[in-house]
């Protein structure tokens, strides 16, 4: 695959954005949960691409590639919480919409 | 031939995941994010991460998108809760919110892409292409050998984030049936 | 050798003031459940206890002193002690002038305090008036006995406060007019105050010390030297500003008139015998730097006879008892100037005795006879009184003696040796010897005329409602010691025509020397001396004016009104000036008081309502909408606060990717 990195990198900051988007817009709580997934995924892209580009101009390195399993590690983990507190509220008010959860304001 | 593939799955990537913030129903969401992680394992594969190619599947899409299925399903959230059927827009917060999050989303976006064009003249691309080499950039046994030297205290942490996660999840969401009432009030 | 129970003359009327505050407080408290509780005769037992103990400490250190020991000096207490610059020490001194002051204070006093405890008994401020009245005798004690002039000072405003305490002391009776009269008091004797305190400045800052000793001992340098004669002028002046406030001189004497809404022992203690003549023992204590300026000198006299004459013409006409006597002191204060102007030390101090004596004694009369008619003060309303008082009728007839000058009593003596003082400067001094002589004549005139109203005539009250009771014996007694001393006073200072010595002159002599080596000085070496010829002359002069004055004003006034009224009705215009004192306190208040009022109003509508609450309430005002507008962002979505963090980052990154390569 001859793409150039700066293409995998647009991809990146594209998905990116879209997961920005759902973060701030969307009132289902899951769905910002699955968001914050959707940008932790962009940036496991940008560090593919910077270790393909490192690895094939000199030797391999594989740096790039064990931050991305840390990150996947962490988002799962991530993941695992935000559902257990999104189960946790939806007992309170029986309701995962963010309108629900405005205690901050008092 | 090969290209044409990454553009394809590129394609899929950016449909699906404008589909996990647009879809109405949950589930729809969750299907579309295990499409679009399931594109970006194609890109990985591509790219010669064959190795990163697989935990995404394994783990993205065997494990934590089971998850999300798992709590909408749980909570019985394929529809729209009774009250949130009131509101104008169930799905979105009101205008204002929305459109300014939509800004900063594309000002993010933006932000990124202007810095990728500007800074891609300075990168130093292999002049005779990438060359990928047949155990791919990631090959396990390289990969092995730093996890467990270099890395080892990283994935030690990880690991106690792992279990720490396990038990604390567990005391989050199980049903408190001794627990008094007023507990639950506490924030 | 340091004498520090001198502390304890002060001290003493302290203590006594502090327990019959607690005292009054005790009656407070226990008037919250019996409303009619009437405090005990326990105050003013500890009063009159703590005043004679004062009283017998100075009988002491008066007779320690004389012979070889000059003064009685304390330890000093270093109240602001400082190297080289400003350094006060406060010591307690008891010289030849002071211990003849505080003789008197405390003397009088105890005889006015005995008086008190019969006068004030059934008072529900019985406890505070001793209190206040007690403390305002360690102020007067202070002031006296301080061996310097912030001492002094203190003293000074502490018998201020006192007084005005004092005088608003029924502060709820008729309409509030006693709490009117104490402000005014208060306020008039601060602008007094101020100039004492500006005079004082220019002392240390000429001198570099505020101790009596050094301060005269550089004064009569300087004034020998003739140096910095005009700051001596200068300062000699501010003082004596200071001195009119609180002596009640022209144009600061208004106060004192009012101040007689205040008791009556009040009135006799601080407004007649002692408080207002701190102004003459200042000027007694600084008599070099007065010595050393002829202007100040002048003014002195010059501001003591007019007020001496405007307070003595408006004695003539005042219908109020207390008010003759208050317009009579203000006029024997005016004398007190006159000497000390004409450089008679001891003649001001030798009239301050006296008249301590005789004022005392009539103020506390009048008071006996306002009591026996039932808080009557109008003297119009009075008459045939001395079948039903005897006792006040006598004593106070004693007192109206002295004060008019009948030969041979007290006032006669000092009043004479004043005039012949100011006679013998000569100059421009024998017009105001005029002024003097005229005043003796009026004052001969109001005083019998008072006693005629009050004690003479057919009786003018309404017998049916009005039944006049003589004093008990707790307030007659005090009349009779004080009428004694009041024929008999004038002992201490016969004339030199007389060839027995000048008892108060010797005793005073080494407090004046310094002053009278400067007036020596200044007029090239001999001091003014009258010839016995002359001074017989004069004696006789004085005695004739005196008796015919008195029995003019006694015989115009002994049948009742008739003369009184035909003078209102033939010059009305006269008799409102004179009873309006010329219409001065009026002055004040056109050209004064209500012009500050009307800016006080101003100040308080429009810069202060207006420009400062509008100021404090639009910044308050800003920030609450603020905040209400600011609350719109803490709405307490977390989406909300995520989206401003979010839009910081997207500006930070925008930057980034926009700037440098």
């Amino acid at each position: 695959m001859s793409v150039p990195t700066e293409h995998l990198l647009a991809l990146a900051a594209i998905l990116f954005a879209i997961g920005v988007a759902g973060f701030f817009t969307r009132r289902n709580l899951i769905v910002v949960l699955m968001s914050i997934e959707l940008m932790l995924n962009a940036a496991n892209l940008t560090l593919v691409a910077g270790s393909r580009l490192h690895s094939s101009t000199g030797a391999v390195q594989v740096d790039g590639p064990i931050l991305v399993i840390f990150i996947i590690a962490v988002a799962a983990v991530e993941a695992a919480v935000g559902l257990a507190l999104v189960i946790a509220l939806y007992r309170q008010k029986q309701t995962v919409s963010l309108d629900a959860f405005a205690r901050l304001e008092d | 031939m090969v290209n044409l593939l990454f553009y394809a799955a590129a394609l899929v990537a950016v449909l699906t995941a404008a589909g996990v913030v647009l879809a109405r129903n949950p589930v729809v969401s969750v299907v579309s994010l295990l499409s679009c992680f399931g594109s970006l394992a194609v890109i990985y594969l591509l790219a010669g991460f064959q190795f990163l190619a697989a935990i995404q599947i394994l783990v993205y899409g065997g494990a934590i998108m089971v998850l999300f299925l798992f709590v909408v399903m749980l909570l019985n959230l394929g529809g729209l809760s009774p009250e949130a059927e009131d509101r104008d827009d169930p799905l979105f917060h009101d205008r204002r919110r929305s459109a300014g999050g939509l800004a900063v989303a594309v000002a993010l976006g933006s932000a990124s892409l202007i810095g990728i064009l500007r800074g891609a003249r300075h990168l130093t691309e292999p002049t005779n292409g990438f060359v990928l080499p047949a155990e791919g950039y990631d090959a396990l046994p390289a990969l092995a050998e730093a996890m467990f030297t270099r890395y080892s205290l990283p994935f030690e942490a990880a690991s106690v984030l792992l279990l720490a996660t396990t038990v604390g999840v567990m005391v989050l969401a199980k049903r408190q049936r001794s627990a008094p009432p007023a507990g639950e009030e506490r924030p | 050798m340091t004498h520090d129970w001198l502390w304890l003359i002060p001290a003493l009327p302290l203590l006594g003031s502090l327990l019959c505050a607690l005292q009054h407080a005790q009656v407070l408290r226990g008037r919250a459940t019996n409303p009619d509780l009437q405090p005990g005769i326990g105050a003013g037992a500890t009063a009159i206890a703590a005043m004679a103990a004062a009283f017998g400490l100075c009988l002491r250190g008066f007779g320690d002193i004389g012979g070889e020991t000059e003064l009685l000096q304390s330890s000093s207490w270093a109240w602001i002690p400082g190297g080289g610059g400003l350094d006060i020490q406060v010591a307690m001194v008891l010289d030849r002038l002071s211990g003849a002051m505080a003789l008197v204070v405390t003397g009088v006093g105890l005889l006015i305090h005995v008086y008190a405890a019969g006068y004030m008994r059934g008072d529900a401020g019985y406890a505070k008036f001793f209190a206040f009245l007690n403390l305002f005798v360690t102020m007067m004690l202070v002031l006296i006995l301080s061996g310097n002039m912030v001492g002094t000072f203190v003293g000074w405003e502490g018998v201020g406060l006192c007084s005005y305490l004092l005088i608003g002391f029924w502060y709820d009776r008729d309409g509030g007019s006693p709490g009117h009269a104490a402000q005014k008091a208060f306020v008039v004797n601060r602008i007094g105050d101020a100039s004492f305190l500006l005079g004082m400045f220019l002392l240390f800052t000429t001198f570099g010390t505020l101790d009596y000793a050094s301060l005269i001992e550089g004064i009569r340098a300087a004034a020998m030297g003739g140096e910095n004669s005009g700051t001596l002028a200068l300062a000699a002046l501010l003082l004596f500003g200071g001195a009119c406030g609180k002596s009640a001189q022209f144009p600061l004497f208004t106060w004192l008139p009012d101040a007689m809404a205040g008791p009556t022992p009040v009135s006799a203690l601080i407004h007649a015998a002692t408080m207002v003549t701190s102004g003459i023992y200042l000027v007694i204590r600084l008599n070099p730097l007065f010595a050393a300026s002829e202007v100040a000198l002048f003014l002195v006299a010059a501001i003591g006879a007019a007020t001496a004459l405007i307070a003595g013409s408006a004695a003539l006409r005042q219908r109020d008892l207390k008010g003759i006597l208050a317009y009579s002191t203000v006029s024997q204060l005016g004398y007190m100037f006159l000497a000390l102007g004409s450089g008679a030390w001891v003649a001001a101090l030798f009239h301050v005795i006296t008249h301590a004596f005789f004022k005392a004694l009539l103020f506390l009369g009048a008071g006996s006879v306002i009591h026996g008619m039932h808080e009557e003060k109008d003297v119009h309303k009075m008459g045939g009184l001395r079948r039903h008082m005897p006792r006040t009728f006598i004593t106070f007839t004693c007192g109206a003696a002295a004060l008019s000058g009948l030969p041979l009593l007290s006032g006669f003596f000092s009043k004479d040796e004043i005039l012949a003082h100011t006679f013998a400067v000569g100059g421009a001094w024998w017009l105001l010897w005029g002024v003097g002589v005229f005043t003796a004549a009026l004052t001969a005139f109001y005083s019998w005329r008072m006693v005629a109203l009050v004690f003479f005539g057919e009786e003018r009250f309404d017998a049916a409602t009005v039944h006049p009771h003589e004093s008990p014996p707790i307030m007659t007694v005090p009349l009779m010691v004080l009428a004694a001393l009041s024929l008999l006073g004038g002992i201490i200072g016969l004339p030199a025509v007389f060839h027995v010595p000048h008892l108060l002159g010797e005793w005073l002599d080494p407090v004046v020397r310094t002053g009278n080596e400067i007036l020596e000085h200044r007029s090239g070496g001999h001091l003014p001396h009258l010839s016995h010829t002359m001074e017989w002359i004069l004696l006789g002069l004085g005695s004739a004016i005196a008796l015919g004055c008195a029995h003019l004003g006694f015989h115009r006034n002994k049948n009742g009104l008739a003369t009184e009224e035909a003078f209102e009705s033939d010059h009305p215009k006269l008799h409102g000036a004179l009873s309006d004192a010329w219409g001065i306190d009026r002055a004040y208040y056109a050209g004064v008081v209500t012009p500050v009022r009307v800016l006080a109003a101003f100040v308080a509508v429009f810069i202060d309502a207006f420009c400062v609450d509008g100021t404090i309430d639009a910044m308050a005002d800003t920030a609450k909408r603020a905040g209400t507008r600011l609350k719109a962002f803490a709405d307490g979505q977390v989406a909300s606060y995520g989206l401003w963090m979010g839009g910081g980052a997207a500006v930070i990154a925008l930057l980034w990717a926009l700037g440098g390569n």
